[in-house]
């Protein structure tokens, strides 16, 4: 129990401080992230800078904050989109006609063999690079995750003797879906949740690295690793720097994933009532 | 106009191929005294029997320039394998090449070109005046490229005798024979032949074998009727990532990078081992403001932005250092070339009070930028110098070449870009048709560039000068800076042409001490 708590705490103390650092961002920074100065190009960290300026000389630091709003944005929106369109169709997919279920299912494998990153690079062929098309491909290719968690979950919700007795009782299926499958089924959407926001930050990065995120003069981490590159051996600094905030993000969103998934799991509950026993 | 119109399409293949390179250089061969200042003019070491391997960036798609366009061809093949009657120097200037000299009448209408006696073909066949006059009349019957138009100016061609060629003009165009310096320019052997795979010309180097996906393969050709080239073989290695071609260089796979990719990465060659170079192109990366659309249809905005940039700032972050301040449409190594980095300096102050006057302070311009290395590494530095005196700028990147040659090439949607215009001489191209991206339309230079291309040399220079200096004045286009041409070589490697400025790689001029 106290093991368990420990990740909750560690990975919602790494998440709580992005979403600070993207907070304060809006009110303060120690420099305009977009200033341009030539003199301190390159400048390690100081008292001006404190994790030193990139190879424009913008300040390191400021980027770093406002790229945390990039990050987040990414991550609710295309994680919104997901379960917004994977919940309903799991619960659909569970509930309704079992040929249904399977096609919507097989569809679902389909998209999963897309990766994010090339169905980013397709849409961004027609449509043009830019960070709202990064979300969708994101979020579209996260959708196969929640349908498939909310299908099993709902499905075992659907054997269980208070469905049969609401079915019994001649209630139309949108009312049981929303009454009893639903809410036992939110905290494997909230799980799911985090899990995939941690995956949306990764492949924000990865789509900003390519080019295919945000345009260039929007701060963001997988950009700025991005124009480090050509820079590691002088300035490994400004790789290091993005690439530990992607890391720490990534592995908050993972632990905070995994200490609700221990916390909200009815089974791993009931196991644990048994230990207490 | 008949002449303008394929280089709006050349110009955009051009710096298409500049999103890997700016392929091109020197086609200088025997006269050591105007190789690069950083060499010794290899070729007049004399024959040995070594290779030299050189790494370069884009392959070509085929080995038939007639009939494919891309500048990786006659990078390879211009000046190597082909010949043209007259070349560039290092120095920008119009010097002999294949024929030993040539006169213009007095109407500048005819040319008189002499050939030398003793030139051949690799295949053994004589350079006559019917190859050159063939060559010229494939340009225009059988070409099938955009650039065949520039041997429009052409009306007849006479070969007088075997060792004369006599080209009448329809009128006097100094531009003809600057494009005969180019690929157009190339003599090919009357009898024809397989292009594609097999080409025949007269030059220092014979093709051997082309491995495709990787290397091309030169034999330096013994009957050469000129100086004879150092190496022996020559290969011309092609990569596709600039870090492979940078790595290869260091572990010895090859002698030369023909282009760095990106200036930063100038760090890991240690100059024990190791030369820089570092000369011009003709790569003028233009900040273009769209003339016909508020704001820029005010003078005063658009001297506000070219007052508003910090030069040596701009090309200190965005291009480490490298790159040549340039005030106009001009390269140093054209005639005209003049310093014009002086009639807009930087002035915040004077950029502020220019958009008070023209009541446009805070007004939002949109910059759209092609998703290439130096426009997504300038863009953010433009913007950042543009807000400081009160514009505001909205970036958004297109891909390239399809999405930003549609959208802002060709419909002009935009209001600032960010682009490297590579074709020489290309002023004219790019300023002197209002129907052209810039939508500049300035009817004082239409009668400057014709004078410039009818008149003698001095016409021509004297014209061009101010057609640069009126686009300065009138800010039609900020120019921010000159793209590089930096080479990296094993230190004993001599003869590199310096400035990129010419169609062919020049491969007769190297040596090694």
């Amino acid at each position: 129990m106290r093991r368990r708590s420990g990740t909750l705490v560690i990975g919602g103390s790494l998440v709580a401080m992005v979403i600070l650092a993207a907070l304060v961002s809006f009110v303060w920074t120690p420099h305009d992230p977009g200033l341009v100065v030539p003199q301190d190009r390159l400048a390690g960290p100081s008292g001006k800078h404190w994790l030193g300026a990139d190879k424009l000389g913008r300040d390191e630091l400021s980027r770093l904050m406002v790229g945390a709003r990039t990050t987040l944005l990414v991550g609710i929106v295309s994680v919104g989109v997901a379960a917004l369109i994977g919940v309903p169709l799991g619960l659909v997919a569970a509930m309704t006609w079992r040929w249904l279920g399977e096609i919507l299912m097989r569809v679902s494998d389909f998209v999963l063999a897309f990766p994010a990153v090339l169905l980013a690079i397709m849409l961004t062929a027609i449509y043009g690079s830019g960070v709202v098309i990064a979300m969708i491909a994101i979020g579209i290719s996260t959708i196969p995750a929640f349908a498939r968690v909310v299908r099993s979950g709902a499905l075992q919700v659907m054997s269980t003797e208070y469905v049969v007795a609401a079915r019994a009782a001649g209630r139309r299926p949108v009312g049981i879906g929303l009454r009893h499958v639903l809410p036992n089924v939110t905290s494997l959407i909230i799980v799911q949740a985090s899990v995939s926001f941690a995956i949306a930050i990764l492949a924000e990065a990865a789509l900003s690295f390519l080019g295919l995120g945000a345009p260039p003069d929007v701060p963001s981490w997988g950009r700025m690793l991005q124009e480090s590159q050509s820079l590691l051996q002088q300035a490994p600094r400004l790789a290091i720097v993005p690439g530990v905030a992607i890391a720490l993000a990534v592995l908050g969103f993972n632990l905070l994933g995994d200490g609700l998934r221990d916390l909200l799991d009815p089974r791993l509950q009931q196991r644990r009532v048994e230990v207490q026993r | 106009m008949s002449l303008r119109r394929p280089r709006v399409l050349v110009s955009v293949v051009g710096f298409s191929l500049l999103a890997g390179c700016s392929a091109g250089s020197s086609s200088e061969e025997s006269s050591s005294a105007t190789a690069a200042p950083s060499s010794g003019g290899g070729g007049a070491q004399g024959p040995s029997n070594d290779p030299i391997s050189i790494g370069l960036v884009a392959e070509p798609a085929s080995l038939d320039f007639t009939k494919n366009d891309g500048a990786a061809i006659p990078q390879a093949e211009l000046g190597n394998i082909y010949e043209t009657l007259v070349k560039q120097d290092q120095d920008g200037k119009i010097v002999p090449g294949l024929a030993t000299r040539w006169t213009v009448s007095p109407d500048r209408k005819t040319y008189t070109f002499d050939l030398p006696a003793n030139a051949t073909f690799s295949t053994g066949a004589k350079v006559t005046g019917a190859d050159v006059a063939y060559s010229i009349d494939q340009v225009k019957t059988k070409w099938t490229i955009g650039l065949k138009a520039k041997m429009d100016p052409v009306s007849a061609v006479d070969a007088t005798s075997p060792t004369q060629v006599k080209v009448t003009l329809s009128k006097p165009s100094n531009s003809w024979l600057f494009d005969m310096t180019t690929r157009v320019g190339a003599i090919f052997p009357k009898s024809g032949g397989d292009l594609a795979n097999k080409p025949v010309g007269s030059g220092p180097y014979t093709f051997t074998r082309w491995n495709r996906g990787d290397s091309i393969v030169l034999t330096r050709n013994d009957k050469y009727w000129g100086q004879k080239p150092h190496f022996k073989t020559v290969t011309l290695k092609y990569f596709k990532d600039p870090t492979a071609l940078n790595n290869a260089l260091l572990s010895g796979t090859i002698d030369v990078v023909s282009t760095l990719q990106a200036p930063e990465a100038l760090s890991q060659f240690p100059t024990s081992k190791y030369q820089v170079i570092e000369g011009t192109t003709n790569g003028e990366v233009v900040l273009s403001m769209n003339n016909s659309r508020a704001p820029f249809t005010d003078k005063r905005v658009r001297q506000a932005v070219r007052y508003a940039i910090d030069h040596k700032g701009l090309i200190d972050t965005c291009w480490a250092g490298k790159g040549q301040q340039i005030g106009s449409m001009v390269p140093p190594t054209d005639p005209w070339y003049e310093d014009l980095t002086k009639v807009t300096p930087y002035d915040q102050a004077k950029a502020k009070s220019l958009l008070q006057q023209a009541g446009k302070v805070g007004a939002t311009v949109r910059l759209r930028l092609p998703n290439l290395p130096y426009a997504t590494a300038c863009g953010p530095v433009v913007k950042s110098m543009l807000e400081q005196v009160g514009l505001k700028v909205k970036i958004d990147t297109l891909e390239f070449p399809a999405a930003w040659l549609t959208t802002v090439f060709k419909n002009a949607d935009y209001d600032m870009s960010i682009i490297a215009h590579v074709e020489p001489r290309d002023l004219p191209t790019v300023f002197g048709d209002p129907t052209y991206y810039t939508r500049y339309n300035n009817p004082q230079l239409e009668p400057l560039l014709a004078a410039a291309d009818q008149g003698s040399e001095t016409d021509q220079v004297t014209n061009m000068k101010k057609a640069a200096r009126l686009l300065a004045d009138d800010a039609a286009a900020d120019f921010l800076f000159l793209l590089p041409n930096l080479m990296v070589a094993d230190k004993g490697i001599t003869g590199l042409p310096k400035n990129a400025i010419t169609e062919g790689f020049d491969l007769a001029a190297l040596g090694r001490s």
